[in-house]
């Protein structure tokens, strides 16, 4: 696995608070401007970008706090996006160091994966879908939310590369 | 050191079960309470972000819908152009149908589709011919007044001339039927060549302004009574015999709109009182003031008659008076006025004197009494 030599600590977290801090303003500025029915998830990013720098329990943390924003906004499936990115949060997190190598490809595969495992658990827990509705939006949106996102990932990534590049501990 | 590393997975773990099961109870709280939570989180931590995601989408909906209202603007815009065109079409339209009804007959109604262009700023094309019965010569019309004829026939259109070419020429007259002339083209340069002028009009026969001036129907081309224009001021010639009149035109040639063609077994009847002109207007406006004063007249004869009604029971109760201060009794046939006039001169100095009895009574000092308030009211009229 080839990782970098680790940066100071401070330099290491003033990164990755500005990374994060980034997406979440994307979430809420670029995102509603891009809108569709298979919008891109700036936060889900966020918090698998951060899960790879965190210990699991900390990404749990960080999933439950990132998925109250959600549900804040969401009144009508409280606690579903908690309970998603609590697990992503911690699933990301203990998957990074199969998943997070160096590799673009592996990059944008984890995100891909992290996001359908959220929308999918946010779908089963949020009382919002059921039925032929629930698999459509399983099996059709999400994959496209989920891929949408990935290539941003891959995008950011590539771009921002200081600010995204993992550092394991 | 494998200890640390189980207590910091045991961290994990915990911090995985405790952030899972406040998820579960967030899921399952009741809705009033996911409702406080969600609001304060809104009010407070999330308020920034909301507020930013609200201009964003605000942002997306305005360029979403850009286009949308450009598209409404533009479509408005041309509503707000077209508007009084057609206001104006449709008034045409009202105008004409009250022409042809008032018509009756002979006439087609027709487009015109093409109106004069630069080579040819006078003439127009109209969307009936031949076989609609139009011929050369035929005039073209609208509800406000003559607008030219036809010169050219072709089986589904025809080619006219409008009253401001240099060929058009029509014998007209004074509403009144006082003056005669030709109106022509006036071809004078700028405005002024969207005149008119009256020529040929006798010396005797002055016109004022604003007079209107229709076809007479002499020729046979143009009926009698077609408006042309009204009179807008005297010209000055160099022909002291007779007059020369400027008119403005009762149509202007290049906003014909839809016309009436006058087919030829029309043309040669007359169309008096087919056009509501200033005339006619004027001898309704004399026939009111006259049905008025008629009125009055009848109003005043049928006074006299209340007048000579109430003067003959006044005369009549005045004998009744009279036989009964003279002792005679009421059914007593009425005596002849030589009789009378012998009774009242035997006692005229208690009786009222003859005049006042055949003729018109006196008026009364005082207020009248109240039964015969009415009745002496009209009699002292």
């Amino acid at each position: 696995m080839a990782v970098r030599s680790q940066p100071s600590a401070l330099a290491t977290h003033a990164q990755a608070i500005v990374g994060f801090a980034l997406l979440l303003l994307a979430q809420y500025t670029v995102r509603p401007l891009i809108g569709g029915r298979a919008p891109i998830d700036f936060l889900a990013i966020a918090v698998l970008f951060s899960a790879v720098r965190l210990r699991p329990g900390a990404a749990a943390l960080l999933g439950f706090a990132v998925g109250l924003t959600i549900d804040a906004l969401q009144p009508d499936s409280f606690g579903a996006a908690t309970l998603a990115f609590t697990l992503v949060g911690y699933g990301a997190s203990w998957l990074k160091a199969v998943f997070f190598a160096d590799h673009i490809a592996l990059t944008g595969l984890f995100v891909f994966v992290g996001k359908w495992v959220y929308d999918g658990v946010y779908n089963f827990a949020g009382p919002r879908l059921g039925g032929v509705d629930l698999v459509v939006q399983l099996l059709l949106w999400t994959p496209l939310a989920a891929a949408l996102t990935a290539l941003v990932a891959v995008l950011l990534l590539t771009v921002f590369r200081p600010l995204y590049r993992p550092y394991t501990k | 050191m494998a200890r640390a590393v189980r207590t910091a997975s045991q961290l994990d773990t915990g911090l995985l079960v405790a952030c899972g099961v406040l998820a579960v109870v967030a899921l399952v709280m009741p809705r009033w309470m996911q409702n406080s939570v969600s609001t304060a989180i809104r009010r407070t931590v999330l308020a920034p972000f909301v507020h930013m995601q609200q201009k964003a989408e605000v942002m997306r909906t305005t360029i979403v819908t850009r286009d949308s209202v450009q598209q409404r603007k533009a479509d408005s815009l041309g509503l707000t152009l077209d508007a009084p065109q057609l206001a104006h079409e449709n008034d045409q339209l009202r105008h004409l149908i009250g022409l042809g009804a008032r018509l009756q007959h002979g006439f087609v109604a027709a487009e015109v589709l093409r109106t004069g262009t630069l080579d040819h700023e006078f003439t127009l094309t109209v969307s009936q011919g031949s076989n609609a019965g139009v011929e050369l010569f035929t005039p073209i019309v609208t509800a406000d007044g003559l607008v030219g004829k036809v010169v050219s026939v072709d089986p589904t259109f025809s080619t006219a001339i409008s009253w401001a070419h240099p060929d058009f020429a029509v014998s007209a007259m004074s509403v009144d039927g006082a003056a005669f002339g030709i109106v022509k083209p006036h071809l004078g340069t700028g405005a002024q060549r969207w005149l008119l002028e009256l020529n040929g009009v006798p010396f005797r026969a002055p016109l004022k302004i604003g007079t209107e001036i229709v076809s007479s129907g002499l020729g046979g081309t143009y009926s009698r009574g077609i408006p042309i224009g009204t009179v807008i001021g005297e010209l000055q010639t160099t022909e002291k015999w007779v007059r020369t009149y400027m008119l403005k035109p009762a149509v202007l040639p290049n906003t014909p709109g839809p016309v009436l063609l006058m087919i030829p077994s029309r043309s040669a009847k007359d169309v008096n009182g087919v056009w509501m002109n200033i005339a006619s207007s004027d001898s309704a406006a004399r026939a009111i003031v006259m049905s008025g004063d008629s009125m009055a007249k009848k109003a005043a004869l049928a006074e006299i008659a209340a007048r000579r009604a109430v003067d003959s029971v006044t005369v009549d109760s005045l004998r009744g008076d009279s036989l009964a201060r003279l002792g005679l009794p009421r059914d007593t046939p009425p005596p002849q006025p030589d009789t009378i006039k012998k009774l009242l001169h035997a006692d005229t100095t208690k009786r009222p004197k003859p005049d006042s009895v055949a003729g018109k009574p006196k008026p009364p000092t005082g207020p009248p009494p109240p039964s015969e308030e009415g009745v002496m009211e009209s009699s002292w009229l």
